[in-house]
């Protein structure tokens, strides 16, 4: 009973303690936060993005004696009002050129488009210099440049495939044979389907193309990105600030020796185990009461997947095994809680940065990686990483098992040191 | 049965003997105070009877318990309130009450009832939710002492604890030792003032240089130095110059200087004083003031160790 009236005692205090809470749960908070204002907003599904106001003047007439059904224009006029743009893209129709104009002048579009009257006829000549118009409000970068690439890359294709009209036709001709209106049809849908594959093939995904924005309301996968990211990034604050907590808390036993509350708790009839317990599952109650706060919040806040429950368990017992041993080892070894600044700073951060703990995000070397094999923060990163990819518990056995050793042989060398230190 | 019975009790660091065969004891029920200037090896007495320090040799007894062989037993019978201030200043008085108390092993309606009771007898019922850290260092003292209450334990410890604090809460305290004592509480008192000694002790021990060099009643004690008086004598020079014609003086027994001020015991002030004056004269010493004081326990240290009590 004694050792929890110690470790309640003990609790009590922290959560007065205003620069512990500031470094248990407001820095990683607010660390974690910046990093989502920061890079976040890139991929993130909240954040909105203007849509682009086009106005598109179609010009384009067929020509006399044209084998088309419909002239080309209409193609590049329907790629603005597509279903799969309307989101990011507001596209109306206008008259003429002069409207198009006074519309840009007046900023009430950022883009206008015009195809002009004899884009079909010179497509049919094979004339590959046809000019089709883009202006643009002066004020606006993002959105003409995106209007024109999409103009340029079914260019492209138009071009090329009225390179692939013009062979086909000649040699049609040389046999005494016509290209009918059925069979330009067939020979587009033939040439858009190679061209098609063929820009997958080179850019490796069919999102890349051609000029496929995904809508960031839209994008699933951007917004697992984003968690993916933003769970990373709160996984190094977690445990980096988790091990803080643990070798922090365990300070209080410096603090109560120099306050000479540690030797009035000896001339009680309390015997020394039953103190050293006490302050031992303090430390132990307050890295997992931190853990637990810490995840939930990064749940509500960032949206963070932590994994599967009985992973997630797995993840934080692990921590609080490993956190505690080498605050125990760590607090042992120092002399006055003056000591500790720069023990913590130092040494907290060096292992830190060697477990990676501050690049979860970035691909490191192999060697950089393994170094995190020698640090117990390594080791709590790999469990998580693995919860966070929603692997099962059975998966994470090894990382634990790791981290429940090496928290056992810390604290017992610590254990040891401060009862040989207050016998 | 004593209450606190000390024997032959030692310890030494390295090659420093700070307490060396210590042997007092004190009944049930007085006050026993340990009297001595700033390192006699009062406070080492004291963290070794506590069960802080171990003895390298001898033992002590509270209320029968030996404190290196039953050291729980001896301190479930015993209150320390240290020289220091121990307490949490982030926690409330009473919050502070209530753990201490559950250190002693009390608790629930028993626990709750008893922080009342003490904090009615340190006087801070009305200041019992405020943090400690905001006291002023006489209340502190005082929180510190109730902590050492809370079990009403047969045997109360209080190692200097009227050290830097003011005159009101001073006086509180000493009332509070006395209130404890009137209830039967056994209190062995650590102090340098030998007025606290004078007033709260039943018995006295007082301690030089690691040793308890007398020991009895405050009476018994005074009368270890007969009728003698104290004289402190200060001068316009050197105390060396007349201190060797004094010595020699009829009546003189003990002579000592210490930053200018020259100390004697003398048997008869009236008798003495004149001849102190005409040797002074002798060797062109002029005597610029001179304070006579009645035989006490500043005396009786000066007379078994040639210095005074504050040195």
């Amino acid at each position: 009973m004694k050792i929890i009236d110690i470790a309640f005692k003990d609790l009590t205090r922290s959560t007065r303690n205003m620069f512990l809470i500031g470094m248990t749960l407001a820095a990683p908070l607010l660390i974690t936060g910046l990093m989502y204002f920061a890079f976040g907003s890139m991929t993130s599904g909240d954040v909105s993005m203007t849509a682009i106001k086009v106005g598109v003047v179609n010009a384009d007439v067929m020509p006399a004696d044209s084998p088309l059904e419909v002239p080309l224009g209409g193609n590049i006029r329907s790629m603005f009002f597509d279903d799969s743009v309307k989101s990011w893209i507001t596209a109306n129709d206008y008259a003429d050129e002069a409207a198009v104009r006074a519309a840009v002048d007046a900023q009430e579009i950022g883009v206008a488009v015009i195809i002009p009257k004899t884009f079909t006829e010179e497509y049919l000549a094979g004339k590959m210099d046809t000019a089709i118009t883009i202006l643009q409000d002066p004020t606006l970068t993002i959105g003409p440049t995106v209007v024109r690439d999409m103009v340029t890359s079914l260019l492209d294709g138009v071009a090329g495939s009225g390179i692939t009209y013009k062979i086909v036709n000649e040699r049609m001709e040389a046999n005494g044979q016509a290209l009918g209106p059925t069979g330009i049809s067939v020979l587009f849908e033939r040439y858009s389907k190679w061209y098609t594959d063929f820009q997958r093939a080179m850019f490796h995904t069919p999102e890349k193309a051609a000029l496929v924005v995904t809508s960031p309301a839209a994008g699933g996968e951007s917004s697992d990105s984003t968690q993916n990211m933003m769970g990373l990034v709160m996984v190094g604050q977690l445990i980096f600030f988790s091990f803080f907590t643990g070798a922090y808390a365990m300070m209080s036993i410096l603090e109560e020796s120099e306050e000479g509350t540690l030797a009035r708790m000896f001339t009680t009839p309390t015997n020394r185990t039953t103190i050293l317990a006490g302050k031992f599952l303090a430390v132990f109650l307050t890295v997992i009461l931190q853990g637990v706060v810490l995840m939930i919040a990064g749940r509500f806040i960032f949206n963070i997947n932590w994994g599967e429950p009985d992973s997630v368990a797995l993840g934080l017992f692990g921590q609080m095994f490993a956190a505690v041993g080498l605050g125990v080892l760590l607090v042992s070894f120092i002399k006055t809680s003056k000591q500790a600044g720069p023990v913590f700073g130092g040494g907290l951060t060096m292992l830190g940065m060697i477990s990676g703990l501050f690049t979860t995000n970035i691909q490191l070397p192999d060697a950089f990686n393994a170094m995190g094999n020698f640090t117990p923060q390594g080791w709590v990163l790999k469990a998580w990483r693995l919860s966070l990819a929603g692997q099962p518990a059975i998966e994470m056995l090894v990382p634990f098992i790791v981290l429940v050793v090496m928290g056992i042989v810390m604290f017992a060398f610590g254990a040891m040191m401060f009862r040989k230190r207050f016998a | 049965m004593n209450a606190i019975e000390v024997k032959n009790l030692k310890k030494s660091f390295g090659d420093l003997q700070a307490v060396q065969g210590a042997s007092f004891k004190a009944e049930a029920g007085e006050v026993l105070s340990l009297l001595g200037p700033n390192g006699a090896g009062k406070s080492t007495t004291i963290l070794m009877i506590s069960g802080l320090l171990v003895p390298t040799e001898g033992d002590a007894s509270i209320m029968g318990h030996s404190v290196t062989k039953e050291p729980e037993a001896a301190k479930a019978s015993l209150g320390v309130v240290p020289q220091d201030i121990a307490l949490y200043p982030d926690l409330s008085a009473r919050e502070n009450l209530v753990f201490w108390g559950k250190m002693y092993g009390l608790r629930g309606a028993a626990l709750k009832s008893r922080v009342d009771e003490v904090l009615d007898i340190i006087g801070l019922a009305d200041r019992q939710k405020d943090h400690v850290g905001k006291f002023s260092g006489g209340m502190k003292r005082r929180v510190n002492i109730g902590a050492a209450l809370l079990h009403k334990p047969a045997v109360i410890i209080m190692d200097e604890p009227t050290v830097g604090i003011d005159p009101q809460s001073r006086r509180h305290i000493l009332d509070n030792v006395i209130e404890l004592n009137q209830k039967g509480m056994t209190v062995l008192y650590t102090t340098h003032y030998m007025e606290e000694a004078a007033e709260l002790s039943n018995h006295i021990a007082i301690m030089d240089k690691g040793r308890v060099i007398a020991y009895g009643t405050h009476a018994e004690l005074i009368k270890m130095v007969g009728e003698q008086t104290r004289i402190d004598v200060t001068l316009n020079t050197e105390a060396e110059k007349v201190l060797s014609v004094w010595r020699a003086t009829e009546g003189v027994s003990k002579i000592d200087s210490t930053d200018g001020k020259v100390t004697a015991l003398v048997d008869d002030s009236n008798r003495v004083l004149p001849r102190l004056f005409d040797a002074a004269s002798k060797v062109n010493v002029r005597i610029t003031s001179v304070d006579i004081q009645e035989p006490n326990l500043e005396t009786v240290f000066l007379h078994l160790t040639g210095r005074a009590l504050r040195d």
